[in-house]
């Protein structure tokens, strides 16, 4: 017997009618159960394995009648979806009538006419099917989307959020196909770095950079910025994009500020073990060219422009515990922040010199905004990367 | 009672539907004969306790499977029991059963005069 014919539960207390139905059934290539009342019906039809397709079911039965039969399988959860075509006379179309409302599928008049009876079951197993199809359906899309949740929790542990959110939206294939966009890039690195990997332990210093990626990654998600790359100390983060902020220079420096206060307690442990760690970072807003960049394999979501540049140059300019801001981010936010200039830069690979200030801190709510700028910064003209 | 004993026709279509195999068709009568004198005790045991509901379940399936087998008169008067049965009515009731008894001899002659037992 092939494992893909189709199987029927005759159940009938006359022996002579399941004969018929049988010996039908089999012309029309169903193979056939035969069950002698409702209980052995049950029996068959919960027992594991069971290949029963299509229930043929007698109404006046003993032990268990077709009535009880088919309330059962209606409350079983896996048996409910079975059809069930009720086997009559014709003189039963009343009792047939209650059978289809407690959900029978359909019925067969006796005597049993060949064509008949494989239409209906033709048409009752083909219900089956869909319906299982539904299911099969359903359960696989369901698998599908805890994959793509599951990759969506694995990609926001490489990417920033921002951009595994938008790797998986509708307008995700536009943005990440490069646009122009002003927005602020800010880079960070640490002072002495490389002469304390020289010196330190590689498990040491792979500690020390764990903890640092970690208070960082964190101040970043916070404060709503993309991180564009971690490199070793260093640490590149846009602002308003992907995600549009209106005040991105301001959560620009609130990110730095707060990066400069968590790293003053991360380097007072160090301190501790030896090491002397200082934090700079270089600001700097303009309109720059984001998305996709790389290549075929392996592709960042990058933002590219003069800005990315100049921030980077003022973040090697930068002495320890330095925030230094371009003119063009300090423009944007200089009725919130307390500066001090650092006097004229002349940063490599540009031409002329550039005039940041180094933030100190952000004004108390209320307090006035005159003489933000304290006069006490020494120039740093000398300062190259 | 209008109905044949053994209404041929039946049993010339059932043969039909089933390919001419003449084989099962007497498996066929041998198995009504075991289940359909089961049945008839039942029922004279009912009838003679006076018990209605007794009735009905073995009054169908005679019914039923004398009316497969083209057993027509032992069919009606199954339909008959069965609905007495159901309406708990039990006058006339031993008449009934006798006469089914009779009938079921009446068949089982007429089946085996068609060639259809062993």
């Amino acid at each position: 017997m092939s494992p893909s014919r189709a199987v029927a539960l005759i159940v009938d207390d006359s022996a002579v009618n399941r004969k018929v139905l049988a010996r039908h059934l089999e012309s029309l290539d169903i193979a056939s159960r035969e069950a002698g009342n409702g209980r052995e019906a049950l029996e068959a039809l919960q027992s594991a394995g069971s290949d029963v397709g299509v229930v043929l079911l007698d109404i006046v039965m003993p032990e268990m009648d077709g009535y009880e039969t088919l309330a059962a399988i209606k409350a079983d959860e896996v048996l409910r979806h079975l059809p069930v075509i009720m086997i009559s006379g014709v003189e039963e179309l009343d009792s047939v009538v209650r059978c289809i409302e407690m959900g029978a599928t359909d019925y067969l008049p006796k005597p049993f006419d060949p064509a008949i009876l494989g239409a209906r079951i033709r048409a009752s197993l083909a219900g089956k099917r869909l319906h299982d199809l539904e299911v099969e359906s359903a359960a696989r899309q369901a698998e599908l989307l805890r994959t793509i949740q599951l990759q969506k929790e694995e990609l926001t542990r490489f990417l920033s959020p921002q951009v595994a959110a938008l790797v998986s939206s509708p307008e995700g294939a536009q943005l990440l196909a490069g646009h122009r966009r002003l927005a602020t890039s800010v880079f960070c690195d640490l002072r002495g770095f490389t002469p304390f990997s020289e010196a330190a332990e590689p498990e040491e210093v792979l500690g020390v950079l764990r903890e640092y990626h970690k208070t960082m990654g964190e101040l970043i998600v916070e404060h709503g910025g993309t991180l564009e790359h971690f490199a070793g100390d260093g640490l590149m983060v846009f602002f308003n994009d992907p995600v549009v902020q209106d005040d991105h220079v301001e959560r620009a420096v609130r990110m730095s500020l707060a990066m400069r206060d968590r790293f003053d307690d991360l380097s007072a442990q160090w301190s501790k073990r030896g090491h002397s760690l200082g934090f700079g970072v270089g600001i700097d807003t303009g309109y720059a060219t984001l998305g996709r960049i790389g290549f075929e394999g392996r592709y960042d979501y990058g933002m590219v422009g003069t800005a990315v540049i100049t921030a980077s140059r003022l973040s090697s300019a930068a002495a320890a515990g330095q925030i230094l801001l371009s003119p063009r981010s300090h423009a944007d936010v200089e009725d919130l922040v307390e500066v001090e200039p650092v006097g004229e830069l002349q940063l490599k690979g540009f031409s002329r010199p550039i005039s940041p200030v180094n933030v100190l801190r952000f004004h108390v709510a209320g307090e006035p905004t005159a003489g933000a700028v304290v006069a006490t910064g020494a120039s740093r003209s000398d300062a190259t990367a | 009672m209008d109905a044949p004993v053994l209404d041929e026709a039946v049993v010339e279509e059932l043969r039909t539907s089933v390919g001419d195999d003449e084989a099962f068709i007497i498996d066929l009568v041998e198995t009504y004969v075991t289940e359909g004198a089961t049945n008839l005790d039942d029922i004279l045991a009912a009838a003679a306790a006076g018990d209605p509901v007794a009735l009905v379940r073995p009054a169908h399936t005679l019914k039923s499977s004398s009316a497969s087998l083209g057993a027509m008169r032992l069919s009606a008067i199954a339909r008959g029991i069965e609905e007495a049965g159901r309406d708990g009515v039990l006058d006339g009731l031993a008449d009934d059963a006798d006469l089914a008894r009779t009938t079921w001899l009446e068949t089982l002659a007429a089946f085996t005069a068609a060639g259809l037992r062993r």
